[in-house]
């Protein structure tokens, strides 16, 4: 039984025109394995990793997501989180008034609480908070500042990947997690996302640019265009990609 | 007024003489007018009829132990020195008013010495007076029915130049366990010149339909600043009117925090009147309410003298069917230059059945002034609510740790420490009951 298993997944913009954005995206991920998804703006990739997290907007017309044998698509989105589940955001919300801390330390307890664990100790989360924030070099002072309010665009990101570094999931999908990053920070996200790494766990990198990539090094990469996954391959593919553009699969788009 | 006549005996036994004529001038103006309909313009928000359809008693006694008040205020005696009344009448048992500082006089109106009695003679009845201000609607008949009742009440008085960091704390406590009641609170609070004070003034209930009617009168001498918190916790059964009237000296700062919670209905009016230049004002608010609910907020501040600012943010949360109102005005008198003044309304709507009515309200007759005021009234961002929900944090407790964060931030400036948290915690409580903070 696959990690988590994909299968046929249609989906469309709940308002307005109602426009199907996935037309029918299969993918088998197994634990310890890194899958980038790349694709040119519109295809659908960010879609894909909102209906992974339960993002309310989009309807799933057919087709199924089966996360560890369970059905993915039926559970709300705290129990996926509960479950494992992870989403850096491509935009992170600021949230005025709730401090990181307070808010890791909700989302930590919230975790255990559905496992049925007792909460975590202050000392023990103190403990934790400040391993993971050297990891992700973010300065202290952040944690006791509002979620996200008046961080510049890196350090947002980095705080995403520092949420995700504490709360340990095991399936993380990284949503445009490089874009307006600097190489310095690029390095700094690469390198706690692949602290991450492990035979338990499995991580998707949803990008536009295979920059992210000479980072963390994906197993498999697949391309999705126009809301279906012309090619796959492996780390090569990307290369591929970088170097000869998206436009080389169009021909791909039509046979597939 | 309905047993007016029987309890009358009643108030003229536990004060002076000279309480008669507020007390006289009170019946007389509130009978012209009666209570309200939603034809007069002050209360035109709110439905006040089941005021006129219980029977309210007027207050009889009751006993709280102090095991027993601690299921209602978290308030001990380490906390601040507290003076307490049960039901209107003055509480010794649950009160600490002995081994004062130097210059600071904390006794109910009735145990006034001869010296605290010129000053309250000076002031009760004064303050709370709006007859020759600015305005169309100078409604005061909830003070006028208070002013009727007068009987006990709670005088603290600073003397000049005294600073007192330890909080006061104003205790108004109410258990209806033999029918529905009605009390009258009143305090007089004065401040010498560049005196300072932190006071708590708070309406705490059990259970039962109660009329709380009060009037807490403030006088801030010159270059004296105090901070007020009036937190109103009252039971889902309690009808809480008050008014809040404050006078301000030159150079003084008032800072308020109107902190509502509980009742039925309540409906607050904060009056201040600048009479000195250079005068700081802040009057901040927050309201929560759910079901059932209705709370209105009535702001008014008179800027009679230059060079003064004030700033104003309110804070609603309404949720289930509750109904708010805001009222914020600002009366900027011809002499008043170089008035700053700034007020904000926020609301946040839980719920497509709960509403707001706001109504900033500016009149401005000097010419060099800077007067702002904005209105927001809006819902949960979605997005924010799933950001949270994505990092494992249940739907119920998501929302409620958001509306926490809209509503602490008013709470967060409330400078002493102890007091903040307690709120912080009965505002995380109300939001999420089955939840430790």
């Amino acid at each position: 039984m696959p990690f988590l298993e994909i299968s046929n997944l249609h989906a469309s913009i709940e308002e307005g025109d109602k426009k199907e954005i996935l037309k029918g995206i299969s993918l088998q991920i197994n634990k310890g394995e890194v899958h980038a998804i790349m694709g040119p703006n519109g295809s659908g990739k960010s879609t894909l990793a909102s209906i992974l997290a339960g993002r309310d907007g989009y309807e799933v017309t057919s087709g199924t997501v089966t996360f560890e044998g369970a059905d993915l698509l039926e559970m709300e989105p705290e129990v996926r989180a509960a479950e494992g589940v992870f989403l850096a955001f491509q935009y992170p919300v600021e949230i005025p008034g709730v401090t990181n801390t307070y808010f890791l330390r909700a989302a930590l307890n919230s975790i255990r609480k559905h496992h049925n664990q007792p909460e975590m100790s202050m000392s023990e989360f103190t403990k934790l908070v400040k391993e993971k924030a050297q990891l992700m070099e973010l300065d202290s002072s952040l944690l006791g500042r509002s979620v996200n309010e008046g961080f510049s665009g890196g350090e947002k990101k980095r705080n995403e990947i520092f949420q995700m570094a504490v709360l340990q999931p095991k399936l993380a999908i990284l949503d445009e997690t490089d874009s307006g990053l600097d190489i310095d920070a690029l390095k700094i996200v690469a390198n706690g996302v692949n602290a991450l790494r492990s035979q338990d766990r499995a991580v998707i990198v949803v990008t536009h640019y295979q920059r992210l990539l000479n980072y963390i090094v994906p197993d498999f990469v697949h391309v999705l265009m126009e809301g279906k996954i012309v090619k796959s391959g492996g780390k090569e593919l990307a290369l591929e990609l970088e170097e000869k553009g998206y436009g080389f699969l169009e021909n791909a788009l039509v046979e597939a | 007024m309905g047993q007016y006549e029987q309890y009358l005996p009643l108030l003229k036994a536990v004060s002076p003489s000279w309480f008669d004529q507020i007390r006289e001038a009170g019946v007389k103006r509130y009978q012209q007018v009666g209570l309200p309909t939603r034809h007069d313009e002050e209360f035109r928000f709110i439905t006040l009829s089941q005021l006129g359809e219980i029977e309210f008693q007027p207050a009889y006694g009751a006993t709280i132990h102090r095991g027993e008040l601690a299921s209602v205020s978290q308030f001990d005696d380490q906390f601040a020195y507290t003076i307490a009344f049960i039901n209107g009448q003055f509480a010794p048992e649950i009160s600490s008013v002995e081994n004062l500082p130097q210059g600071l006089h904390l006794v109910p109106f009735d145990q006034a010495s001869s010296e605290e009695s010129e000053i309250i003679q000076t002031y009760l009845g004064k303050v709370a007076d709006l007859s020759g201000k600015l305005g169309s609607n100078n409604d005061q008949r909830f003070v006028d029915l208070n002013n009727a009742h007068l009987g006990e009440g709670a005088f603290l008085y600073i003397e000049d130049g005294v600073e007192v960091e330890h909080p006061i704390h104003l205790l108004w406590v109410s258990k209806a366990d033999h029918g529905p009641l009605a009390f009258y609170p009143r305090n007089l609070i004065v401040l010498g010149n560049k005196s300072r004070a932190q006071v708590l003034e708070s309406y705490l209930g059990f259970s039962g339909a109660t009329l709380g009617n009060s009037v807490s009168e403030i006088v801030i001498g010159g270059e004296a600043e105090l901070v007020h918190v009036k937190l109103q916790d009252e039971n889902d059964d309690a009808f809480h009117i008050s008014n809040v009237s404050v006078r301000q000296s030159e150079s003084s700062s008032y800072t308020s925090y109107n902190v509502n919670f509980g009742a039925h209905l309540a409906r607050n009016e904060f009056n201040v009147f600048l009479e000195g230049e250079s005068c700081h004002t802040r009057l901040d608010g927050v309201s929560v309410g759910l079901s059932g609910q209705t709370i209105a907020n009535h702001t008014r501040i008179d800027h009679a003298l230059p060079n003064c600012n004030s700033f104003e943010v309110y804070k609603t949360v309404l949720g289930d069917d509750a109904k708010g109102v805001f009222n914020g005005k600002i009366f900027v008198y011809q002499d008043a230059q170089k008035t700053d003044a700034k007020q904000t309304n926020q609301t946040l709507l839980l719920s497509k059945r709960a509403s707001i009515d706001t109504k900033p309200q500016l009149e401005i007759f000097a010419d060099d002034v800077k007067c702002t005021h904005g209105a927001t009234v809006g819902q949960i961002a979605e997005e924010s609510l799933f950001y949270l929900r994505s990092r494992g944090i249940p739907y119920e407790k998501a929302k409620a740790i958001l509306v926490y964060a809209f509503a602490a931030e008013v709470l967060e400036r409330i400078p002493n420490e102890e007091l903040r948290q307690k709120l912080e915690s009965k505002l995380f409580a109300k939001l999420m009951p089955s939840e430790e903070a």
